[in-house]
Order: C-alpha cells, then sequence, then structure tokens
C-alpha cells in the first residue's frame, strides 16, 4: 500500500505537523490543494493555535485559502435565505442537507468546507410545489437533454440541478438519500420526521445527528465521485467527533443505521475514518457496526479500493493501481444505483454520446 | 542569489525537464517544468537576471509545460499547462509554449493571491509613486508600459497589480511585457536596446512577443510603491493626448470590474479599493502618439 | 395595571420597515453626491442615490414606517437648502422597494 501522505499524517496529528520544514509544507499544500482542504487546514490549525508554527510563506498560502472560503460561506448564506424566501409561500419545511446545512447550523465539520450546490430535502409529494416556486424566484433546471431529465426525474433522487439565473448559483433538489433504482434505500419519510430546526433560523431544518453521519456515509460510500473523497471522510471525523460528546449518540447510530438499511455504509464509514485519519471511536461501537461488515473476499477489495480513492489526488499519494481503484468505484456506485442492464446503458452513454461540458 | 543567466543553455534545459526549475519573480517562487525547448528558450531570454531558489525553499506554483501525448507528439504538436495535476486551458500548437507559459504564470497568481487586491492592470513606478493602467482591451495598455519602461520609469507590472490589503501599497511582480501585433514592430522602432523574444503567429490574441522587463526594474523587484494615480488609457488612431479627470466614484466602478478578486475579497475588497481611490488622481486618457504619452506621465503630479 | 387595549389598534398591525440582519451599511461618498455601498449579505456593491442612503441610514438607528421616512428625508432637505422640497410617500415606497430586492432592507410587523 502507498505510504502515508503527510497531509493526512496532518489531519491526524496536526500538532506533530504544524511546524514541519518548508519543503514538508511545500508538499501538504499541493496535497490539500487537489483535495480541496486548503482552508479547512486553516481552520483545523487556527482552532488548535498552531498557525504561529506553519512557516510564513506556507502560512500565507493558508490565509488567501481563508479569505477564499470566507467568501464561499457569505455565498452560501445568502443563497440560503434566498431559498427560504423563495420557498415560505409553499409551507415547505427548507430540510438542509450537508455542507448547507454544516454551515447554517455552525457545525465544526462546516470550518473551511468547500462546495458547490446547495442540498435541501422534501417531501416527494410536494416536489412539483417546490420546483415551481423556485422557477418563479428565478431558478431553472440546467440544459439537460431528454435522457438527463428521465434519468433523474424517474430514477434519481433528486430534480436535475438547478441554477439561478442572475447569481448562477446551484440548487439540488432531493427527495431520497438514494435513487428511487437503488436496491435499498432509507426511507425518506423517517428522515425527515427526525428533522430538527437549526438554531437562530426559524424556518431551517436539518437532519436528525445520526442521519447526518448516515448522510454523509452513503454519499461517500454510494457515490462515485471521489475527488472529494478525503473531503467528506473529513466531514465523517469532524461530525462524529462533535456529535459523539454525547455518549447516547454511539448507541443510537448502529440502531438507526439498521431502521435505515444503511448498516453497510455506517461499517465503512467507521472503518475508514479509524485507518485513515485515525478517528477516535469508542470500545464497543466497531462491534455494534459489524452487521454491516461485508463478507472477508469484498472487504478486502474495499480496502485495496478506498484505501487509494481516499488520499487526496495528488501525483505523490497514488500508485498505478489508483487510477483503476477510482473507475472501478465509479462503476461500482451506478451499480448501486441502478439495475445493471441500465447501467450498462447508462455508462455507454456518458462515455460516447453525452457533450462536453 | 544565483540567477538564470548562471546556467549554460544545457544546464537550464536539463533543470527544466527535472527536477524542475525554481524561479522567483517578485515575492513568487514557481516551480517549473518542462521539457519544451521553446519554453527553456524564453526562460534564458527573457528571464536571465531573475534569481533562482535555493534547495530547501519553498515553491508557492508548480507548473508544468509539456508535449500532448499519443499521436499528437508527431502530428501538430500541441503544449498542454498543467497546474499540478489540473489542466485549466485547452491545449496548445506547441509554437505557443512560451506565451502559454507566461499565461499560466499569471493564471497562478490571479486565482490564488487573496492577500491582495488584484487588479487586471499594468502599473509603473517613478520617484515612489506609483501609476495603474487599467486594461480593458483594445486599451493599448502594455504597449503604453512598454514605452514608459523604456523611458524612465520602474516596471512593477505589465498584467497583475497587486495591491496590499494591509498597508495599500503596490507589491511588484515584473515580468515580460506581452506585445501584440502591430505593437510589436512600434516598441521595436521605439526602444532598439530592448530585448525582445521571437513573435508567435496564430495565437488567439494574434502575433504575439514579449519585451525583457529593463534590469533595474528586477533587481528593485522588492521595493514597493505608493500608489498615485488611476489612468484608464484609450488609444485612438491620430488622436491629440487628453487627460480628463474622472470622478472616484466611477473610477472605483471601473476598476472594480477589471479586478480579478474583487468580489472574493469582500468587505477588505471595499476596503482596499477605497483607499486605493482615495489615495490616487483618477483620468482617462486619450492618446495615439507614444512620444505624446510619456510626456503626458511625466508631467504628472502626485496627489 | 392592565392597560385598556385599543380596538383600532388591533384592527392593522403597524408595518415598519427595518435593516437586514448582518447589513453593516459600509459607505463611502466622494464629493457628496455617489454614494457607493457594500452590501454584507449579498456581497455586491451598489453605487446609490443620496435618498436612498439617508433613508437607510434612517433606518440603522431604528425600525420606521414610511410615513415616518419621508417625514424625516423631507426635514432633513428643508435644514439643508430651506426651498421646501417634500420627498413624496410614494417615492420613498418605490426607493424601499429596490433596496429590499436587493436585501438591504425588509419590511417588518411591529
Amino acid at each position: 500500500m502507498i505510504a502515508t501522505p503527510l497531509l493526512v499524517q496532518l489531519l491526524r496529528q496536526p500538532g506533530q505537523l504544524a511546524g514541519a520544514s518548508l519543503a514538508d509544507w511545500e508538499l501538504m499544500l499541493r496535497q490539500a490543494a487537489l483535495a480541496n482542504l486548503t482552508p479547512a487546514l486553516y481552520y483545523l490549525l487556527d482552532e488548535r493555535g498552531l498557525l504561529d508554527c506553519v512557516p510564513a510563506p506556507a502560512r500565507a498560502h493558508l490565509e488567501w485559502a481563508r479569505a477564499a472560503f470566507e467568501r464561499h460561506a457569505q455565498g452560501v448564506r445568502f443563497e440560503v435565505l434566498k431559498i427560504c424566501q423563495a420557498l415560505a409561500s409553499t409551507g415547505v419545511p427548507v430540510v438542509l442537507l450537508k455542507g448547507a446545512a454544516y454551515a447554517m447550523a455552525q457545525l465544526p465539520a462546516a470550518a473551511g468546507r468547500l462546495f458547490t450546490d446547495v442540498d435541501v430535502l422534501v417531501p416527494k409529494a410536494r416536489l412539483a410545489v417546490v420546483e415551481g416556486a423556485l422557477i418563479l424566484a428565478g431558478w431553472a433546471c440546467g440544459h439537460h437533454d431528454a435522457y438527463d431529465q428521465r434519468y433523474y426525474r424517474e430514477w434519481m433522487h433528486e430534480l436535475p440541478p438547478m441554477e439561478h439565473f442572475h447569481r448562477r448559483s446551484l440548487i439540488d433538489v432531493h427527495h431520497g438519500l438514494l435513487p428511487q433504482t437503488a436496491s435499498a434505500r432509507p426511507d425518506p419519510a423517517t428522515l425527515l420526521a427526525g428533522a430538527r430546526p437549526i438554531g437562530g433560523h426559524a424556518a431551517l431544518h436539518m437532519l436528525a445527528p445520526a442521519d447526518m453521519v448516515l448522510h454523509s456515509a452513503v454519499h461517500l460510500f454510494y457515490d462515485g465521485e471521489l475527488e472529494h473523497g478525503l473531503r467528506d471522510l473529513l466531514d465523517l471525523h469532524r461530525l462524529l467527533a462533535d456529535f459523539g460528546r454525547a455518549p447516547s449518540f454511539w448507541q443510537e447510530l448502529p440502531i438507526r443505521a439498521c431502521q435505515l438499511a444503511l448498516a453497510r455504509p455506517l461499517f465503512y464509514a467507521l472503518r475508514y475514518a479509524t485507518s485513515v485519519l485515525h478517528t477516535p471511536i469508542p470500545a464497543g461501537v466497531s462491534l455494534a457496526v459489524d452487521a454491516g461488515r461485508p463478507n472477508c473476499v469484498l472487504l478486502a477489495v474495499m480496502d485495496q479500493l478506498f484505501g487509494r480513492a481516499l488520499l487526496p489526488a495528488h501525483a505523490s499519494c497514488a500508485d498505478w493501481l489508483t487510477g483503476t481503484a477510482r473507475f472501478l468505484l465509479y462503476v461500482r456506485a451506478n451499480w448501486l444505483r441502478m439495475p445493471p442492464l441500465m447501467l450498462a446503458r447508462h455508462l455507454f452513454r456518458k462515455a460516447f454520446m453525452s457533450p462536453k461540458a | 542569489m544565483l540567477t538564470v543567466s548562471s546556467l549554460t543553455r544545457a544546464e537550464l534545459g536539463e533543470r527544466l525537464a527535472r527536477p524542475g526549475l525554481r524561479l522567483q519573480t517578485g515575492s513568487f517562487v514557481t516551480c517549473i517544468g518542462s521539457a519544451i525547448p521553446a519554453v527553456a528558450d524564453g526562460i534564458a531570454l527573457l528571464y536571465a537576471e531573475y534569481p533562482l531558489q535555493d534547495a530547501g525553499g519553498f515553491a508557492d506554483f508548480h507548473v508544468s509545460l509539456q508535449g500532448s501525448g499519443g499521436l499528437r507528439r508527431w502530428v501538430r504538436p500541441q503544449v498542454r499547462f498543467d497546474y499540478d495535476g489540473t489542466r485549466p486551458f485547452e491545449p496548445l500548437p506547441v509554437a505557443q509554449a512560451f506565451a502559454l507559459f507566461e499565461w499560466s504564470m499569471n493564471y497562478c497568481v490571479s486565482t490564488r493571491v487573496h492577500g491582495y487586491l488584484l487588479l487586471h492592470a499594468a502599473v509603473v513606478e517613478r520617484d515612489g509613486v506609483a501609476a495603474i493602467l487599467p486594461a480593458p482591451p483594445g486599451s493599448g495598455k502594455s504597449t503604453l508600459c512598454a514605452a514608459l519602461v523604456t523611458r524612465g520609469w520602474r516596471l512593477l507590472s505589465d498584467e497583475l497589480t497587486m495591491v496590499r490589503l494591509d498597508t495599500g501599497e503596490i507589491q511588484p511582480l515584473p515580468r515580460p511585457v506581452s506585445l501584440k501585433n502591430a505593437s510589436i514592430e512600434l516598441m521595436r522602432a521605439f526602444a532598439p536596446q530592448a530585448v525582445f523574444s521571437r513573435p508567435v503567429n496564430a495565437t488567439a490574441k494574434g502575433t504575439v512577443a514579449h519585451m525583457k522587463a529593463p534590469t533595474g526594474s528586477v533587481r528593485r523587484a522588492q521595493e514597493r510603491a505608493r500608489p498615485a494615480w488611476i489612468v484608464f488609457p484609450r488609444y485612438v488612431a491620430g488622436a491629440a493626448p487628453h487627460l480628463a479627470p474622472m470622478a472616484p466614484a466611477r473610477a472605483f466602478m471601473q476598476v472594480a470590474e477589471n479586478a480579478f478578486n474583487y468580489s472574493l475579497l469582500a468587505a477588505a475588497g471595499f476596503k482596499a479599493l477605497t483607499r486605493l481611490v482615495d489615495a490616487s488622481t483618477c483620468y482617462q486618457f486619450t492618446y495615439s502618439m507614444l512620444d505624446d504619452a510619456i510626456d503626458v506621465f511625466d508631467r504628472l503630479t502626485p496627489p | 395595571m392592565a392597560s385598556e387595549i385599543d380596538p383600532a389598534a388591533c384592527q392593522a398591525p403597524r408595518r415598519v420597515w427595518g435593516v437586514m440582519a448582518g447589513q453593516l451599511l459600509r459607505s463611502k461618498t466622494w464629493d457628496g453626491a455617489e454614494h457607493l455601498l457594500y452590501n454584507d449579505l449579498s456581497g455586491d456593491t451598489h453605487l446609490l442615490g443620496a435618498d436612498a442612503l439617508d433613508l437607510l441610514r434612517l433606518l440603522q438607528a431604528a425600525d420606521r414606517d414610511e410615513a415616518s421616512l419621508a417625514a424625516a428625508l423631507t426635514a432633513a432637505a428643508d435644514d439643508g437648502d430651506g426651498d421646501g422640497d417634500t420627498l413624496a410617500p410614494a417615492a420613498v415606497a418605490t426607493i424601499l422597494a429596490d433596496l429590499a430586492r436587493l436585501s438591504l432592507v425588509e419590511r417588518r410587523a411591529c
């Protein structure tokens, strides 16, 4: 296997590497840039009072990334404000997912976390009303051809991404966490029932803590887009550290995973969070999530694939198998989302027929 | 500190090929990798006096300009800009490799260095004070900049004006001045002693060449300057020189439109640009003859 | 001591305008005529007329309704040049609508 990249070592033990040499910092920043983690590094070090240990030329890069992140955070808050205004008349509660939820709830996982779309979860029955209200307020479905429209509307768990005509911002409207074509999917009604208000914002909601962790796990281990793999793993790491301070959380998490048929992604989430980022997990929890363990052959394969794909996408963190690993995980993610024949047609189409973006 | 000229052309080519040439421009160090001779030739000619970083230092950016693989190695060969694993631009014909290198150097700074207000503008200095020339297309900004720096003004930058967020001073980033089409011959005649690269045809911008930054500008790359004037140049064939004062709010909005990161810097950007416009007298400047333009600039008085 | 409830006051809730939370209203004025304002919510920079900026400053001090804003702006104009220009409530309403669209102000029930 590949040696542990410097960036990963820094994420595990910020105190040990904050004062590293210029050459080491140069490499860590290159790895961080490709993993989109530069601003997260800034906040990680700042929280621990370690910024002064960072050599000045490297620290400058962290400060520049922080400036860009703060503008991003401002943009997210404004976008969420506009979404709430647009949906106010529908009476549909706005349940934020992932980055937007972390940002508005000011969770530790939000610090330095960059993302492009705001994700919301609504009941499937209210989808048309929500789409209509967004269109009235200036969002429009992107230029998707008839196949893409059908892909999203009939098979997937979300509308095609909608872009605001003026601000060019993107919103993904989900009605589930996994596609309708997936063989096992959590019941969206259960998730919505557990949603709770975000403090300080009357109209905003987020998933319950255990559900937020499980969604993050599903997104990481069922979604083929692993360029953000390390970022998403860091999300899990920070969510678990934050929510895990409540002892009841660790008891609820495996139970909830079974309720939502998400035992397998939870198993992977804890396994790789501990192996890659050394996330502290209380004794006994690993046993409790064993319900999701795959057979040993499959697990050995997954270790090889995720062990590579979760590292930064920088040449210094790859070996000759890394490209193959990423490809296989992309295929796997689509396999999990749709039946085999549909998958074959979908991959063929994406490879040969989609216009280049 | 060693400079590029301390290497032989062969050594330069070897270092560019592997492990990369660590070149200092202004306050940045870029690790440059390329096996393309035109890139080495351009660096040898136009960056001779620029410092090379010692071993164990820190490079801010990593750029690589390499030929495309496969059939493209022989059929209409191309050059590709690789920004440490990302490819922000489409490949170009290999003849444009040095121009692509220059654009890639600008790209690195303009997309990352958010500790400064970054303007798409030329900036030149005399007696410690600087004139900023924002650059909408067709302004003739680069030609005017090239002319000024061959007539006693110091080159702080041809493309990227860096305004410090803490003090409001201009931080130099002197690099070769890019010239297009008719400006190339015009400048050769105007400044015969200056060093020019060989023009390259058929780029998206027409024919492109680069003029070497004056030695003094490179040597003084760490000396900051105070902004004094913002001048929006406009070349109009046959026009007599005319310097018209510009209302500060209007200048503010136009500079913001010519900035790379005004919006990204949020309130800090608003504050920095307010301070910049406050410190400067703003003008619109129409001209046709370079000698007229130099004369007008020489007679500018600081606010 | 219980206060008497005034039926008239219950009929129509009074609506006032206020600056949106988070807006610091950083501005810069040159030559008394051109005013730039930084929008802390959207990140945009606006070029505003004097009336709009004055209106914002009044609301920054306290929430007000349209009639009170019109009166205050008129009084300020009178203090300036004494030519008795009044600002019609309709003009105030238009400015407020523009500022609301820019997420600078919002209407609130009080």
